[in-house]
């Protein structure tokens, strides 16, 4: 808002065009209040990081004196989170994009194929929804130690894929469905093939669907931290989450180099938030909304 | 073009990729998950079929007694405080113009980050001797509670600690979910009841509160299945600490079956995991009975 509308808002002239009740001023307050608790914390600690270990235990919220950025190269090489951040990086675009191609292969049967099967597909994929990776853990770990997939990040992939699906299917069913039916007809007529209908011309006109599911399951999967702890042991294999707890030791913590190490795991999502929240929230109610 | 959508080899290429992978990796160790909860299977052996003795030693574990409890108060408190705390963002929001899409970002934000993350923060601040207490000592706080190291009471103040974390980081699902149910709601309809008379309040309990409550169960099967699913902060916060106070099934689950290798006896933790999923979420769609009425 430029300073001159401020002002004309803000002058009694302006005052019987909209009024501000007590109430509207009670419930700014009350949100800023809120809001401070939302940033506060995160600020906090990005304020943190830059401390000597020292300096957190005689004045953990006060400014740092000396701004150090020894945290952060510590984390990021002795304390592997740069490798850390390559696997995640990899295992998370892998798992999106497989689930991306896969999921709406399968939607688009679903939503546009001719079968009596369809409803009964969609059942079968939406129970995904309700079921916990805990529940298929012990079973995944001991087949995936026989395939020699244990420790690899192909291991951890095939989860994440496969959990990333049921929402993918849903969102992109939906979305499928929606498509004019004028628009399939009309490229029978010119000849194509179901391939091509897929390809060329559902995919693309999808695409809004597939970025809003992709966002979802990109940071589903970047915060995932009980599969990868327990396929992964390897040093060199773990992901973002489980290489922070190594953090923490039983008996001494470096607080500050934890400070640092949270905050590069935080700022990609921050980042990508920043960038499409709009897009996260439509595809949050796009999920939620049964159809 | 019936032809081509009937094309059953083309539906196969559709379908099997998905199909296939979802059997493999979900289905399938589903099933050998509830098999092997009834066999003697400790890692390095073959699994023997036992019958329900598993089952029957949950029943004398004590940890498994707390852990069990501990979920269940997690489900229960996330369930209601959710729904309360959600929807009470989610009126006030609604309410206003200016910034809405600023509080609305700012609430929803802890939502996509990692709660390892976050959940070693919060150890940090509520650590006995650092963090808060640091603070409170400074202001010359005697005896500064010990947070998450206290065992007192029967809901012990770490598992409040924890549920309020939880609380804090999620909470902006459950408004967004609310919100985008409420801004659904047609203009009309609200003027109607402002014109026949109703304040603020009676219109979101008259209108706003009957329209929504589809959502209502929607938000609150996936908080349910959420909270019964969470591990992440837990871990991070107390790893089921102090004496496994702050268990609970997905913790003790990971501790037996891949600390102390008792493959068997974890997958019948995880079986009574799953079916309480299944069992909340079925109870949750009953209970709250989904009128559909025109928007």
């Amino acid at each position: 808002m430029s300073t001159k509308s401020l002002v004309a808002e803000l002058t009694p002239a302006s005052k019987n065009k909209k009024k501000i009740t007590p109430i509207q001023v009670l419930i700014y307050v009350f949100l800023i209040l809120i809001s401070i608790t939302y940033i506060f914390p995160l600020l906090w600690v990005f304020n943190v990081s830059f401390k000597t270990n020292k300096e957190i235990f005689t004045a953990p919220f006060a400014l740092p004196k000396d701004v150090t950025f020894d945290n952060y190269s510590f984390a990021w090489t002795a304390g592997r989170l740069g490798v850390a951040t390559l696997n995640s990086f990899i295992v998370c675009v892998a798992a999106l994009v497989l689930s991306m191609i896969i999921g709406s292969m399968a939607a688009f049967g679903i939503a546009r194929m001719r079968w009596k099967g369809a409803k009964l597909a969609m059942t079968y994929f939406l129970t995904g929804m309700m079921i916990p990776v805990h529940c298929v853990l012990i079973p995944l770990f001991t087949r995936f130690a026989n395939l020699n997939l244990s420790n690899t990040l192909t291991g951890i992939i095939l989860p994440y894929l496969t959990f990333s699906l049921p929402i993918t299917i849903f969102i992109m069913t939906g979305f499928f469905k929606g498509l004019p039916n004028e628009l399939i007809e009309c490229a029978c007529m010119e000849g194509a093939n179901i391939f091509q209908i897929f390809f060329k011309i559902c995919l693309p006109l999808g695409r809004t669907g597939l970025f809003v599911t992709g966002l979802m399951t990109f940071i589903g999967n970047w915060n995932e931290l009980l599969v990868a702890m327990v396929f992964i042991s390897d040093e060199s294999k773990k992901t973002l989450p489980v290489a922070l707890s190594k953090f923490v030791g039983p008996h001494a913590t470096n607080y500050s180099q934890m400070f640092a190490a949270i905050v590069i795991a935080i700022i990609p999502t921050i980042v990508v938030y920043c960038a499409f929240s709009n897009k996260i929230v439509d595809g949050l109610t796009a999920g939620a909304v049964k159809g | 073009m019936d032809k081509l959508l009937r094309n059953k080899k083309a539906l196969a290429v559709f379908m099997l990729p998905a199909f296939i992978l979802f059997t493999l990796v979900l289905f399938i160790p589903i099933v050998q998950s509830v098999y092997y909860s009834f066999c003697d299977y400790k890692g390095f052996t073959a699994p023997v079929f036992i019958g329900i003795d598993n089952y029957k030693a949950l029943l004398s574990d004590k940890t498994f007694g707390i852990a069990l409890k501990n979920s269940i108060f997690f489900l229960i408190f996330s369930c209601v405080s959710q729904l309360i705390v959600g929807l009470f963002f989610a009126a006030l929001l609604t309410n206003i113009k200016v910034g809405r899409n600023a509080f609305k970002n700012i609430i929803y934000l802890p939502c996509v980050l990692s709660s390892a993350a976050l959940g070693l923060m919060w150890m940090f601040i509520f650590s006995p001797k650092l963090g808060i207490n640091q603070l409170l000592e400074k202001w010359g706080v005697e005896e500064p509670p010990l947070w998450l190291m206290d065992t007192k009471g029967h809901i012990i103040l770490p598992m409040w600690i924890i549920a309020f974390v939880a609380l804090w980081q999620y909470v902006g699902q459950s408004m967004m979910l609310y919100m985008a149910q409420i801004s659904g709601i047609s203009k009309s309809l609200m003027e109607a009841s402002y014109i026949d008379g109703c304040t603020k309040a009676k219109t979101f309990r008259y209108i706003t509160l009957p329209l929504i409550k589809p959502m209502i169960a929607t938000a609150m099967s996936l908080n349910a299945i959420g909270s019964l699913k969470f591990f992440d902060l837990i871990y991070n916060m107390t790893k089921g600490g102090p004496n496994h106070s702050t268990e609970v099934l997905a913790t003790h689950l990971y501790e037996q079956g891949f600390k102390y290798f008792k493959y068997g006896y974890a997958s019948a933790i995880g079986v009574v995991l799953l079916v309480l999923c299944l069992i909340v979420t079925l109870f949750i769609n009953k209970v709250v009975k989904t009128e559909q009425y025109e928007m």
